[in-house]
């Protein structure tokens, strides 16, 4: 079953065409990876899904029911995590998750009891009483996700979550997105770090100028890319390398120096590598490790958007 | 009731700000002290009002009347207006200008012609009033004298309405009830210090959107105008229950005089507080962001001032009169110091009146404005 379904949704802020015409269907019990490059058109969608944002065209379902008809319906089966923190610093922890989930119409016994869990899965059950300007940027971030799960929303969208913050709390909050998943709910997950979103999604969308411009499995994505390679060359030189003559090689179609290290990017199916070692010899360039690859995401989103995921 | 929710947060983010009541409660308390101590002077009514020697000239030939105008005398005489019967050729009028006498008056069947001296106003305005009561009752016609070269001076004493007997007591008495200069600033700083609760409305949206917390809002299953009706209500509890502890700090502590009509008084400082958050609210709307607190600070500065909030105001006429009297704590001053001093419990409706009109207007624009607006 389809949690969600996107067909030719649009906005517009003034001529400004943020998001364009957008198809896009998310399975029940996926963690759905939302990769786009700054501006591409992210948030906004996810802020039409919430009912945050008017609809310009387009038409957005919810578990089968559209959100524009159904409107109290969706927003009580979807849990928003924002891209920047959304927390009250003048309440604890406790009071902000209690607030949160009390607009969503759980009373009393109930309503405590969901807080607690919802602190407790994020770790924060200790320091419910404690207000979080005292809370590290870690804390903060998983305290802004429990203020999303406490009303045990079916969908849960994530806006960079793990924006910012030390590598312990990211694992922590990656564990919680899986722990999440297991326990029935579906994930919509963006973020800049392409390692995150390798490591625990199931589908992923490429989003570009508010469009959708490659979507499935990482590997479907990945074997989209069968016509190029990457060769990667551990070197040791006190002068700069000469890319000018590798950059003219055949096949080759972009060059980088990093830290010692030379990355090339080819067509897969000419073999330069003789060619290129040849060049680096007669350069003087002391050549210490080499490596050739399949594309990786960061490569495929490279080639789709010509763009870095972060600039 | 989502509304409960939303209010019962707001509670406690304005409970737990410690500004809140420094500002709202220390600050106009400390002010009353200061200016009703350096400014006692300025309100020392007993020194004021001197004697009133009143001369007149009787042409009366109704013997009805004029056995009411000896009831009278009698009874203005008790409560300390000397009369003074004139000569047949005594000039009156150069009887005041050389200021043998307060005021002249002229009686016949037909009216009172009245002359009373520029140079003791408030002692000239007690008789007059009292004059004009008296004739009221009789319906008299009333004039003034032609003569007169000073347009202030010169009263047309019209009708008025009630019984003379119960005015003369008033009107007279009350040259002992005036307010002294902590009355006064207790009245005046309490009502601008509820003008200011228009400052915490006008973040009440913004600080929502700042703290990004508008997006969990807006994606929660409440509506805007729960939201909205949340917050104000909040906001109109909070402060209201500041100026309420400021008048009754001003009143144990500084024996400041507050009469004895707490109900209308606490609805004409409950609909004020309503209004100034109604305003705040709307110029958030209407403005973008710092624009918004500039402008009200500038609007609450103006109507302060002319409200006669940092001292009386007594200008009759002119523009900055025509100003002072669209401010809001101008006219809630007003109410209440008749409320307090004339003992008119019903000079709070038309106040109360005022405020929740101009309120309603200023929520129904805001809530225009918040349904056009995308999110909150
Ligand atoms: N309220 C708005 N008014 C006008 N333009 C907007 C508005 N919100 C977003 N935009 C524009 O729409 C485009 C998409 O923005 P969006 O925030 O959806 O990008 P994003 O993919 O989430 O980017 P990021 O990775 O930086 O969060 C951007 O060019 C942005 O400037
Ligand atoms: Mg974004």
């Amino acid at each position: 079953m389809n949690v969600l379904e996107i067909q030719g949704l649009t906005k517009k802020f003034g001529d400004f065409l943020a998001v364009d015409n957008m198809n896009l269907k998310v399975r029940e019990g996926e963690i759905f990876g939302f990769l786009g490059a700054n501006g591409a058109g992210k948030s906004t969608t996810i802020n039409m899904i919430s009912s945050l944002l008017r609809i310009t065209k387009g038409e957005i379902r919810l578990l089968g029911k559209d959100i524009a008809k159904h409107n109290r319906f969706a927003k009580m089966n979807i849990g928003i995590v924002p891209q920047d923190l959304a927390i009250y610093e003048e309440m604890t922890a406790y009071e902000n998750v209690h607030f949160f989930a009390g607009l969503y119409g759980l009373r009393g016994a109930e309503l405590k009891e969901r807080t607690f869990e919802a602190l407790e899965f994020v770790g924060l059950a200790e320091r419910a009483k404690e207000y979080p300007k005292n809370f590290s940027g870690g804390m903060k971030r998983r305290l802004n996700i429990a203020c999303a799960i406490a009303h045990k929303p079916k969908l849960i969208i994530m806006d960079e979550p793990t924006v910012g913050i030390d590598p312990q709390s990211r694992n922590y909050i990656l564990n919680s997105v899986k722990k999440l998943n297991q326990m029935g709910c579906t994930i919509i997950y963006t973020s800049h770090y392409m390692e995150e979103v390798e490591e625990i999604c199931t589908r992923i969308a490429i989003v570009d100028h508010g469009k959708i411009i490659a979507e499935g499995t990482k590997e479907q994505l990945k074997s989209t890319i069968t016509d190029t390679k990457d060769i990667r060359i551990g070197y040791k030189s006190d002068q700069p390398v000469n890319l000018k003559p590798i950059r003219l090689i055949q096949g080759v179609e972009r060059v980088m120096a990093q830290d010692q290290m030379l990355l090339i990017h080819s067509k897969a199916e000419v073999n330069n590598l003789n060619a290129i070692i040849q060049q680096l010899i007669q350069d003087e360039v002391e050549i210490r490790s080499l490596d050739e690859q399949a594309p990786n995401l960061e490569t495929v989103f490279l080639t789709l958007t010509g763009r870095n995921l972060r600039d | 009731m989502n509304i409960l929710q939303i209010a019962r947060k707001e509670l406690l983010i304005h409970l737990r700000d410690k500004r809140t009541f420094i500002f709202m409660i220390a600050f106009p308390l400390v002010l009353i002290l200061i200016l009703g101590t350096a400014l006692t002077n300025a309100f020392s009514s007993n020194l004021a009002v001197g004697d009133m020697n009143l001369l007149y000239k009787d042409n009366i030939r109704n013997g009805q009347l004029a056995s009411s105008w000896g009831q009278f005398v009698q009874a203005s005489q008790q409560e300390g207006i000397t009369f003074t019967k004139a000569a047949a050729d005594e000039d009156g009028l150069k009887t005041v200008q050389d200021d043998q006498y307060t005021a002249y008056a002229e009686l016949s069947d037909d009216g009172i012609k009245y002359y009373g001296s520029p140079k003791n106003a408030i002692e000239n305005n007690i008789i007059q009033g009292m004059l004009t009561v008296y004739a009221d009752k009789f319906n008299l016609a009333a004039a003034a004298f032609k003569a007169d070269p000073s347009p202030s001076s010169v009263a047309n004493i019209t009708v008025a309405s009630g019984s003379f007997g119960n005015f003369i007591q008033e009107t007279s008495l009350n040259k002992d009830k005036q307010p002294g200069s902590i009355d006064y600033y207790a009245i005046s700083m309490t009502t601008m210090i509820a003008f200011y609760a228009c400052l915490p409305a006008s973040a009440l949206i913004q600080n929502e959107r700042t703290r990004r917390t508008a997006i969990r809002l807006g994606a929660s299953p409440v509506s805007k105008i729960e939201i909205f009706t949340g917050k104000v209500l909040a906001t109109t509890i909070v402060n209201f229950l500041c100026i309420a502890i400021v008048v009754l700090f001003s009143r144990l502590a500084f024996k400041a005089e507050w009469g004895s009509h707490y109900i209308s008084i606490a609805l004409v400082l409950l609909t004020e507080v309503v209004l100034a958050v109604s305003f705040g609210l709307a110029c958030s709307y209407l403005f973008n962001g710092g624009a918004a607190r500039a402008f009200i600070f500038i609007v609450i500065q103006v109507i302060s001032f002319v409200g006669g909030a940092y001292f009386p105001i007594d200008i009759t006429s002119g523009v900055v009169h025509q100003i002072s009297q669209l401010s809001p704590l101008r006219w809630a001053n007003q109410g209440l110091t008749q409320i307090i001093y004339s003992d008119q419990a019903s000079a709070a409706i038309p106040v109360i009146v005022l405020n929740v009109g101009l309120s309603a207007a200023l929520l129904i624009v805001s809530g225009l404005y918040m349904r056009k607006r995308e999110g909150l």
